[in-house]
């Protein structure tokens, strides 16, 4: 998955010239944390984060100036700008945010701003990665850390005429185990989760044993 | 009591069966309506049929495609394709002969339903044959084909503009219906389901609360595996009465899943049979006071259907018409001998569970907590509007 594919393309911009005031109004007015500042050509030149504007806000225990609030945004807006490009990988840019402890990153294409992601998209397409949009039921084994697993389990609901929702494979708590997560497109899982049982695997969810 | 209630159904109803060992079973139909002749609680004579939808009934809520869908595969006629487009031929919703009319016909008994109470002077109406709560507009999901609470509500809300309340008391999400109306403010709906993490379809999370005109109108209350009876019925009472002095609806329309006992082998909730004579006293309390006792009583999941579903489905034929002090009576000998051999299970003896058929629950109180603190989320939206 892309992030062109998840990006919000409308985006919600201002000029270096917009006043802190009216770039604070324009956050609470479309309910959004962070603005783009772009010149007359959509270069991104800053980015301005309600975290900024509240730095630069006098404190509410004086009294208060509102003329510093008429100020424009280029004397507060962070210029060192990190974006993403459009054909990143979803997990690429998940994982600049998480380096540089950012929760938006706009996304440019030859220098001009073409979208933006927030940390929120990126929680809806986890949500979407897992499947949890979906009718399904959660189907969770821990097999062998051997090749061929993940393939012989999906045989296995293949033969109980099941459709994969989406899958997740990851290191169990030994480095000997994998564990596997299904979304699966069925309200009875016990067939398929006795065939599995059979074959000798085992199924963590659901297992009613534990949480009892 | 006669023409207060009534209780729809026709041999057609029993036809929706996928196969031999499906877990969806109508024969618990068969099973609740001797039960109640035999306490003598249901006159045979007085049964109302239901009927078959017609296209254009179908139509309310499903796609036309789907619907064609439906029917191919009723005649024989179908590709791969349908299994993962239209949701026909996996393994939850197999295809059988004549799919289309038995659906149709779960569909037409809830519409009869409707017609009883808004044409002919009845205040309540059963189907037990309805409460496909799964189906969506052009897919079926989880043993549903035809969803025929969403068809009746539409038929409702255009033939007679009534504000309807639908409440859903299935173990599972009650997901078909809550998206089909998820953003008409004039259709409220509630779930009570054990949470999506724990079964199928996953969804009915407390933050679905609908979109758009319909915010606020969608609630759901996703319930801990493990639930017992006095947790899952606090929620119900306090939720339902609360959305219903909100919402004000004209029309009350109950899903009466019988899957949330500890019996049932599909999920993990821990009810008893408690559990299923309760809720439609609240129910039946609700109709009077807000909707001139229009009540419409569906049916829906329900797995054991030898322990569990004939003694929670009569329960709310009882409840309608005022007969509940049978159950203080014992089961009649008479049904348990008729039954008992093609059971696996030892039949019960009388209606109330023992409390000794629940397994020990160690985190009884934390589930309880838990579950106090998902229905205080999920009454949020009515909050929020009364501070408004």
């Amino acid at each position: 998955m892309m992030v062109q594919d998840i990006m919000i393309k409308d985006v919600i911009f201002i000029d270096e010239a917009t006043s802190i005031k009216e770039a604070f109004d324009k956050m609470e007015h479309h309910r959004i944390r962070h603005l783009p500042v772009v010149n007359k050509e959509m270069e991104i030149i800053g980015i301005l984060s309600d975290r900024d504007i509240r730095k630069a806000s006098p404190s509410i225990l004086e009294d208060w100036r509102y003329e510093l609030l008429d100020r424009p945004v280029n004397e507060i807006m962070n210029k060192n700008v990190i974006t993403a490009l459009p054909f990143d990988f979803v997990e690429e840019a998940a994982n600049t945010m998480m380096e540089h402890q950012i929760s938006c990153l706009p996304i440019e294409d030859n220098g001009q701003l073409i979208g933006i992601i927030t940390d929120t998209d990126l929680l809806k397409t986890l949500v979407k990665l897992t499947g949890a949009d979906m009718p399904s039921s959660r189907l969770e084994i821990e097999v062998p850390n051997e090749s061929g697993m993940l393939s012989e389990v999906a045989s296995l609901i293949k033969k109980h005429n099941i459709n994969i929702q989406s899958v997740l494979v990851y290191p169990g708590k030994e480095l000997d185990k994998k564990i596997l997560v299904f979304r699966l497109q069925t309200m009875n899982l016990r067939p398929l989760t006795q065939s599995i049982k059979n074959i000798g695997y085992k199924v963590l969810w659901p297992d009613l044993e534990m949480k009892i | 009591m006669m023409n207060e209630a009534g209780f729809i159904f026709s041999p057609e109803q029993l036809k929706y069966k996928f196969s031999e060992h499906h877990p969806f079973n109508q024969k618990r139909l068969i099973l609740t309506i001797d039960l109640l002749e035999k306490v003598n609680a249901l006159d045979t004579n007085t049964i109302l049929p239901a009927r078959m939808a017609t296209d254009s009934e179908l139509l309310l809520i499903h796609d036309e495609d789907y619907i064609r869908a439906v029917k191919d595969a009723s005649a024989g006629k179908t590709t791969a394709s349908f299994a993962t487009k239209y949701g026909i031929g996996t393994e939850d919703t197999p295809v059988f002969p004549d799919m289309h009319e038995a659906a149709a016909w779960l569909v037409g008994g809830t519409l009869s339903a409707v017609d009883l109470v808004f044409e002919h002077g009845f205040k309540h109406a059963l189907n037990l044959g309805g409460g496909l709560h799964h189906g969506f507009r052009g897919k079926a999901s989880g043993f549903c084909v035809y969803n025929d609470s969403s068809i009746a509500i539409e038929y409702m809300r255009r033939k007679y503009q009534a504000r309807v309340l639908y409440i859903d008391t299935d173990a599972h999400h009650g997901d078909g219906v809550q998206w089909a109306f998820y953003d008409d403010p004039e259709v409220c709906t509630i779930s009570l389901h054990e949470s999506g993490r724990f079964l199928f379809p996953g969804t009915g999370s407390v933050n679905e609360r609908g979109t758009g005109d319909g915010y606020g109108y969608s609630f759901n209350v996703p319930l801990e595996a493990f639930t017992e009876d006095n947790s899952f019925l606090y929620a119900y009472e306090k939720i339902f009465r609360e959305v219903t002095k909100f919402f004000k609806p004209d029309v009350i329309i109950t899903q009466n899943g019988a899957d949330a006992h500890c019996f049932d082998p599909l999920t993990h909730l821990c009810g008893t049979t408690k559990m299923f004579f309760e809720i439609p006293k609240l129910a039946h309390e609700l109709a009077h006071e807000y909707c001139d006792g229009r009540w419409i009583a569906v049916g829906g999941g329900g797995y054991d259907i030898w322990r569990v579903v004939p003694r929670a489905w009569s329960a709310l034929w009882l409840e309608m018409t005022e007969q509940t002090s049978i159950l203080k009576e014992p089961i009649p000998e008479s049904w348990i001998s008729r039954w008992q051999s093609e059971s696996k299970e030892t039949l019960p003896t009388s209606w109330y569970d023992e409390d000794s058929i629940c397994p020990v629950i160690p985190r009884r109180n934390e589930i309880k907590r838990k579950n106090e603190r998902t229905l205080q989320s999920a009454l949020k939206s009515i909050k929020e509007r009364r501070r408004k």
